[in-house]
Order: structure tokens, then C-alpha cells, then sequence
């Protein structure tokens, strides 16, 4: 279970630049939920995401996983209750080395490295069987450098590597985002498979209406750092993408035109 | 070349290995450019010899050499994590301070060896002349060191390190504390090369103040010789060739100075060193482009 009470975050506290990234969220995901967090550009949807990983420290507020205060705990100390995903297919691996190496920094995600070697024949099988679910023929690609392989490749292989280890909470930053849609598909049908088998809960950020809808249990809207509405059970299954746009334009209540066409266009 | 000569270029080939060996897991295995290797070589070399001048046991002497070398790359890693200075900068900075501490721990600019024992005073006598026998002592040295380098680098704290120099952000989601594989980096890297002044200092019967200079470009020369010959992901063959690649490079300064007819004096070594280091860094970006140009034409 993961809970944000009244959290908030500011940037350049105190300087002209100054940023009020998050404005008082509070929000409480039951274990095993899966839900999807939608907003424009700038409403917070990453900060949030970041800030429950650790990587951007609270200005107010607190954050819990389960009973356990997290708010102080650094980003690595998070990672044996977290696994994340990024929107940039690059920066969930590491492009020189090889695909078994990250897998193997993967499998060792929350815990101390020893000294007893990273990769064994045990752990291989272990890799292979995981890759051969993808079906794209990255099990007899074990050795390869991570960086040949292309961009779904990579961030399909990132997902699994969320996987390896047991974990209670999955990150998702647009994940699929930055990827062809037949391969974007494939990565979502993926991420759900994953998800459902391992119980996980589960936040979402994308950009697309549509796939807010399609998966998870809960729609959460975020603008200028705060929760604007919250869809759950019968009433977020009756919603369509155009009742959700009009419920953004009535949220904002000043009938501004949406500047974002992804929100418009994302299939 | 004679024999004598030869022997004395594996000798220093063998020694620079090391050296090489901590460039790499500086340069290429942490993405940390480390110059502070200038002054913890001569720091290794001045803290073994003023030891051993002073009765030391000379095993504690070499150690504290070493150890002495891996403070140093404590503090670069101190300036550039806490404080953020640039890693150049900050590595350029230690190497400035050595280079003072170095004329203080010696109390002069030089320290002479002759007629003090050593680590290789146990291997004297034992019917091998001394020549050969030091060159065997350092190769034994170097080509531990690099299996040592190799296995952790294999492990999976090392390879925690490599993914910190590989891309950061996903080292940290996946729980490793970047501060702490570069401390330790900088370290090892560093008490390496602190620990090949120690077999300097031992093995040619002097520390200087001045030795240092250059230690840097030559470690990099051998790294780039090594993994242009030997293009390989094993960490085994990459140490190895750390070490292969600086025999080469001595091999190709002790030809180019005895080279009658090129004409050059033992003062004009850094100009060599560094039009060797510059063609070794040269090579394969031409080697590339010709390849692909004749990929062009064949395609025509």
C-alpha cells in the first residue's frame, strides 16, 4: 500500500524560478491496485512518481508504504519495495553491458552486492526462461551488449528486469511513450501480464487517454500539482475519453482550451 | 636492442601495467577521469622508500605505499562527490597537493635505495641472476594484480560499479549507492598505482619527486594500446591486455630512442609518449572510417 499525505513538493524554493511542483496530494493506493495517473504537461505526474521512488525529497508531508514512514529514506534504500520503469528506453539499462549483466543487476535490485560472481549458469536459465517470454529472441542474445539491441527491445527487457526481483510497488513513467505502437502494445500487454501475476501495485503515468482507461482499477487526474478527480469502480467503467476531456475542462473550470494534443490524440 | 635493455623495458612494461589496470577501472570502468594517478604513483614510491630508509619491515613499508596511494583517491572522490567539483578539476587539484606532500614525506627531493633491502632481497641469490629474477618478481605482481582487478570486477559488487559508470539513474533504481562504488573505485585504482611506486621505487633503487609526471598519459596509452589489440568484453582478457598493452608501449619508446638514424636523446621521451599516445587514439577512428568508406565504394 503506498499513502501521500498532503505532500508537497518545491523547486527553486525562494528564487524567482520558483516551482510549485506539488501542491498537497493526498493519496492512498491499496496493495494491489492498479492505477493510472493522467494531467498535462507540468501538472506533477513525474514529480509524483519520483518522489514516491525517493529520487526528489518532500518539501512538506509524508509518505508511507504499508505502516513504514518512508519520507526520509533515500531512493536506494526504496528499491527493495519499488521497481520502475522510465519513459527513455536507455536509461532503464545500462548500453554497455551486455544483456545477462543487467539482468544480474536486476536480480541483485534492493539487495548488497557480495562478492561471489554475478553471473552463473543457474542464473542464465534462470534469464532464458524469463526472455523467451517476450518472444522476440532475446533468450540466445544473452552476451549481447544491451546497447544493440533497438528501443522496444531495451524497454522490454527493462520491464522484465522489474520483474526479477519481488517487489509490492511498480513505477511506470509512460513507458510506452517513446515506442511505435505495435511495440508499445506488445509492452503493455506485457506490463499487465506481469502485474496481474505478481499482484503488484501499481502506479501508471501516460499521456494517452485511452490506455488510462483500458487498464487498471482507478484514474487518478493530477493539475498544477494537485489530484483534480479521482474514477474508480462503475462510474470510471461508463466513462468514454470524451467525458474524461470534458471533466478536465470543467475541473479547470476557467474553460481553457487544452494545450496538450497528446491528450487529444493518444489512441 | 640488447638483452639488458630488453629485460629492463619488461621490467617497467610490467611495473606501468598496474598502473594501466587503475586507469581503466578510472577511466573506462567508472566514466571518472582521474589524474590524480601523477602524484599517487611517486606518493607509493616516497612513502616505501622513506619507510624502508627508516628499518621498516619492507612488506609494511610496500603496504603503507599502497594504502597511502588509495588515500588519494579517497580525497579526489571526496572533492568531487561532496562538494561537486569536477572530476578533472578535483583530480588535478590532489595531484597539485601530492606533488608538496610527496617533498615532505621524503624531506627531499629524492630518496636512494642502494644497499637497503627490499621485497626482492628474499629472491636474491637463489641462483637466477638478478635481471631476470626481477623481471619474473613484477610479471608474478602485475599479472595478480590484473586477475584480482578481473575477478571482482566479475562479482556483483563489481559489477554494480561498472553499471555506475554505465548509467547511473538505473544503478540507483536498482538499490546501488553511486557514492560509494566511486569511493571505492578511486581507491583501488589509485592504491594500484600506489603500489606500482612501491615496486619502482624497490625495483630501481630510487623515489623522486619528479617520477610521477606523465603517469597518467602512459597508463592511457597502455589501456587504449591493449583493448585495440584485444577487442574483448571478458574482464580477464581486458586486464591482461592492460598489461600487454604497456610492454608494447615501452617496447615502442626504447625502439624509437635507440632508433640511431630518427636521432633523438632520452629528453625528448614526453614528445614521443605523446605523439604514441595520440596515434594509438588515432588509429582505430581511421580505421573505422576506412572501413566504412570501402563499405561505400564496394556497394557501388
Amino acid at each position: 500500500m503506498i499513502r501521500c499525505e498532503n505532500l508537497h513538493v518545491t523547486f527553486n524554493h525562494g528564487l524567482p524560478t520558483e516551482k510549485l511542483a506539488l501542491q498537497g496530494i493526498d493519496l492512498t493506493i491499496p496493495s494491489g491496485e492498479f492505477v493510472t495517473v493522467i494531467g498535462s504537461n507540468g501538472a506533477g505526474k513525474s514529480t509524483l512518481l519520483n518522489t514516491i521512488a525517493g529520487d526528489i525529497k518532500t518539501t512538506r508531508g509524508e509518505i508511507f508504504f504499508g505502516d513504514r514512514n518512508v519520507t526520509k529514506l533515500p531512493a536506494t534504500g526504496r528499491t527493495k519495495d519499488i521497481a520502475r520503469v522510465f519513459q527513455d528506453p536507455l536509461a532503464g539499462t545500462c548500453g554497455n553491458l551486455t544483456v545477462e549483466e543487467n539482468m544480474s543487476l536486476a536480480y541483485g535490485r534492493g539487495k548488497r552486492g557480495t562478492l561471489s560472481f554475478a553471473l552463473n549458469s543457474k542464473l542464465r536459465v534462470v534469464f532464458k526462461e524469463q526472455l523467451s517470454r517476450l518472444n522476440l529472441g532475446l533468450e540466445d542474445r544473452l552476451e549481447s551488449e544491451m546497447g544493440l539491441l533497438s528501443g522496444g527491445q531495451r524497454q522490454s527487457v527493462s520491464l522484465l528486469m522489474s520483474a526479477l526481483q519481488p517487489s509490492s510497488i511498480l513505477l511506470l513513467d509512460e513507458h510506452t511513450a517513446a515506442l511505435d505502437p505495435k511495440t508499445a502494445a506488445l509492452i503493455m500487454d506485457i506490463s499487465s501480464q506481469i502485474i496481474a501475476e505478481k499482484k503488484l501495485t501499481v502506479m501508471m503515468v501516460t499521456h494517452s487517454m485511452r490506455q488510462a482507461l483500458d487498464h487498471g482499477s482507478r484514474t487518478v487526474m493530477l493539475h498544477e500539482g494537485k489530484v483534480i478527480f479521482d474514477l474508480v469502480g462503475k462510474e470510471r467503467a461508463d466513462y468514454e475519453v470524451k467525458d474524461l476531456l470534458n471533466l478536465f475542462a470543467k475541473a479547470k473550470g476557467d474553460g481553457e482550451e487544452l494545450d496538450d494534443d497528446k491528450l487529444l490524440l493518444g489512441s | 636492442m640488447s638483452l639488458f635493455a630488453f629485460l629492463g623495458t619488461l621490467e617497467i612494461g610490467f611495473i606501468y601495467g598496474l598502473v594501466a589496470i587503475g586507469v581503466y577501472l578510472t577511466f573506462r570502468i567508472l566514466d571518472f577521469p582521474d589524474l590524480t594517478v601523477d602524484g599517487s604513483f611517486t606518493l607509493g614510491a616516497a612513502v616505501t622508500a622513506t619507510l624502508i630508509v627508516a628499518g621498516q619491515n619492507v612488506y609494511f613499508a610496500t603496504l603503507c605505499g599502497t594504502l597511502a596511494g588509495a588515500c588519494a583517491g579517497l580525497v579526489t572522490a571526496w572533492l568531487n562527490l561532496r562538494f561537486n567539483i569536477l572530476h578533472l578539476l578535483a583530480s588535478i587539484l590532489t595531484m597539485t597537493a601530492l606533488y608538496t606532500i610527496n617533498l615532505r614525506v621524503m624531506g627531499k627531493p629524492n630518496v636512494a635505495l642502494i644497499m637497503e633491502p627490499t621485497v626482492l632481497t628474499p629472491f636474491e641469490g637463489l641462483g637466477l641472476p638478478d635481471m631476470y629474477m626481477k623481471v619474473i618478481f613484477v610479471a608474478v605482481c602485475a599479472i595478480v594484480g590484473a586477475l584480482l582487478v578481473a575477478w571482482f570486477l566479475n562479482t556483483e559488487y563489481g559489477l554494480a560499479m561498472r553499471a555506475v559508470g554505465s548509467n547511473k539513474r538505473m544503478a540507483q533504481a536498482n538499490g546501488i549507492v553511486v557514492t560509494e562504488k566511486v569511493y571505492v573505485g578511486l581507491a583501488l585504482s589509485n592504491g594500484l598505482v600506489g603500489f606500482a611506486g612501491a615496486l619502482f621505487a624497490q625495483t630501481n633503487g630510487f623515489a623522486d619527486s619528479t617520477m610521477g609526471i606523465g603517469t597518467i598519459v602512459v597508463g592511457l596509452a597502455a589501456v587504449i594500446i591493449g583493448q585495440s589489440l584485444f577487442a574483448s568484453r571478458s574482464m580477464w582478457v581486458i586486464a591482461i591486455s592492460c598489461i600487454v598493452g604497456s610492454i608494447l608501449y615501452r617496447i615502442a619508446v626504447s625502439l624509437a630512442l635507440n632508433a640511431d638514424f630518427l636521432g633523438f636523446k632520452a629528453s625528448d621521451l614526453n614528445l614521443i609518449t605523446a605523439v604514441l599516445v595520440a596515434l594509438a587514439l588515432i588509429f582505430p577512428k581511421l580505421r573505422s572510417e576506412w572501413k566504412a568508406k570501402r563499405a561505400v565504394e564496394n556497394n557501388r
